[in-house]
């Protein structure tokens, strides 16, 4: 596995993309006070997942995103104004979104899972749950 | 562009393969066998069986000038099939491999084959006149999961392999004493086994790699419902990653520098082409079941799958096959095996032919424009 040599090296970068995170999320704080909640999502999932195997950076990337998944309120307005680019990471967050099991998320991951599916097939679950190497 | 003919052969084909002058089908019916069947008075009917693997026969290949088959198994060995009168001779080749032979191809010239393995490796293998032999040249260390397809550059030195690790690889096969230098490879002076570029693009399975006719793009389809083109291999090779809305694939055909059709999970073969900037996209299924709109799709295709389980029980052993029965189309399960039907002397393909493990064959062919 990684040598010790990497390790401060990591830690810098785990520490710069925490900071990056965070920066991300006041500016999304400040979309949605604006009622602007695809925009929050669509800053949400720029960037993700953060290229990192950390784990403390990937809750705290999901943490911003489920905020802006559970912030939107009407889902086919949003794919209306959703480009596609941004579908396969957005299925991979609602697939993390289940794991959690909690109600409300769970409700919110498969209404925006049904209306995602119908718009980008099988592909893009397929290309989510099978790739390995960019989790989120 | 349309069906032309629908052959239920078996329950399952692993693969299939035409003879020369495609009068003759070889394919595996999911078993150690090769049954190859002739077409007499519009009727096929089975003329031999080849019999002398051991374990399920994974890939097949039928040379068009020497007009020799060579066959890859699960039980590590090739044989290589000669007609003599009426027989079909086997020559045992040992690939001196220690797990299952995956894939099978002639080399453009036919003085070679390829074969890739669940051993990580790839053998090359010629022909030793002098002790009348088959050798195998191990190409080892390069690949470090099963490799799953193998295609040759029409310069007979090039070969491209896909694996289960994700990527696909491009090696000089040159053989001393085989293969000459002036054969016009793109890459002069590459040592046997060297490898020439290895394109990371999938993160999962790998699958169907193909060269254009020109050799000049190279086509491969990955696990994640994704198709990828590369053009200009060599030390600065430019990629495309096409995602598209179905299943995966499995295989490609190109038809031409410009257009290729894909095969796979979704049990309909798929047309990509290439604009006059060199964009690839998909463009639409072949079958045209898929147009028929059926409220959520998603749901229905599930639906159909729990259909296809339960029911497969009745659908074993039927040889007719009934249009109105379960998804209507050529063909009802993963199509794994996608080849072109070339007439003598015409470079352009203009039909092509697949097979998959609903145990058909399907002969298409292409409008004229």
């Amino acid at each position: 596995m990684a040598g010790a040599a990497d390790v401060p090296a990591e830690a810098d970068n785990v520490e710069a993309i925490i900071a990056r995170i965070e920066h991300k999320s006041r500016k999304i704080e400040t979309l949605l006070k604006q009622s602007k909640p695809v925009e929050a999502l669509k800053m949400a999932l720029e960037g993700s997942p953060p290229k990192t195997k950390d784990e403390r950076c990937k809750s705290a990337n999901w943490i911003i995103v489920h905020r802006t998944i559970m912030a939107i309120k009407d889902v086919d307005g949003m794919f209306s104004s959703l480009d596609p680019e941004y579908y396969d990471i957005l299925m991979k967050y609602l697939y993390r979104g289940l794991v959690t099991g909690d109600r409300p998320t769970c409700d919110q991951c498969l209404k925006i899972h049904e209306r995602l599916t119908e718009r980008a097939g099988l592909g893009c679950i397929l290309r989510s749950i099978a790739d390995t190497a960019n989790t989120v | 562009m349309a069906v032309v003919a629908t052959h239920q052969f078996a329950q399952c084909i692993t693969c299939h393969v035409w003879s020369p002058d495609q009068t003759m089908v070889a394919f595996c019916p999911n078993n150690n066998e090769v049954h190859i069947y002739k077409l007499i008075q519009d009727k096929w009917e089975r003329a031999h069986v080849l019999q002398k693997h051991d374990q399920l026969i994974s890939a097949i290949d039928w040379s068009s000038r020497t007009n020799k088959i060579v066959t890859a198994s699960h039980d590590r060995n090739s044989y290589v099939w000669n007609q003599e009168g009426a027989e079909w001779l086997p020559t045992l080749v040992i690939l001196r491999l220690n797990r299952a032979a995956l894939c099978v191809k002639w080399s453009s010239a036919e003085n070679k084959f390829a074969v890739g393995s669940g051993a990580k490796t790839v053998c090359v293998c010629y022909y030793e006149k002098d002790n009348d032999w088959w050798v195998s040249k191990l190409i080892r260390k390069k690949h470090s999961s099963s490799v799953t397809s193998v295609a040759w550059h029409p310069d007979n030195i090039l070969l491209a392999t896909t694996s289960t690790d994700g990527k696909c690889r491009i090696f000089s096969t040159f053989i001393k004493g085989v293969d000459t230098r002036d054969s016009g490879t793109s890459i002069p002076d590459s040592k046997f086994g060297e490898q020439i570029v290895q394109l990371d693009l999938s993160s999962t399975w790998a699958f169907g790699v193909k060269w254009s006719p020109s050799g000049n793009t190279l086509a491969y389809t990955g696990q994640s419902s994704m198709v990828y083109f590369v053009d200009d291999i060599g030390p600065s090779p430019v990629a495309q990653s096409v995602a598209f809305r179905d299943l995966p694939l499995r295989d490609v055909l190109f038809i031409s520098e410009r257009m290729v059709v894909a095969v796979g999970y979704d049990c309909n073969p798929m047309v990509f082409t290439a604009d006059e900037r060199g964009i690839w996209s998909f463009v639409r299924f072949l079958d045209e079941r898929k147009l028929a709109p059926s409220g959520s799709k998603y749901g229905s295709q599930f639906t159909e799958a729990f259909g296809k389980f339960y029911g497969q029980s009745k659908q074993m052993g039927s040889d007719t096959v009934d249009p109105t029965r379960a998804r209507g189309g050529a063909h009802e399960n993963c199509i794994t095996c996608i080849l072109p039907l070339r007439s003598e002397g015409v470079t352009v393909v203009k039909r092509f032919s697949t097979s998959g493990l609903d145990g058909r064959i399907v002969v298409w062919e292409l409008d004229s424009d």
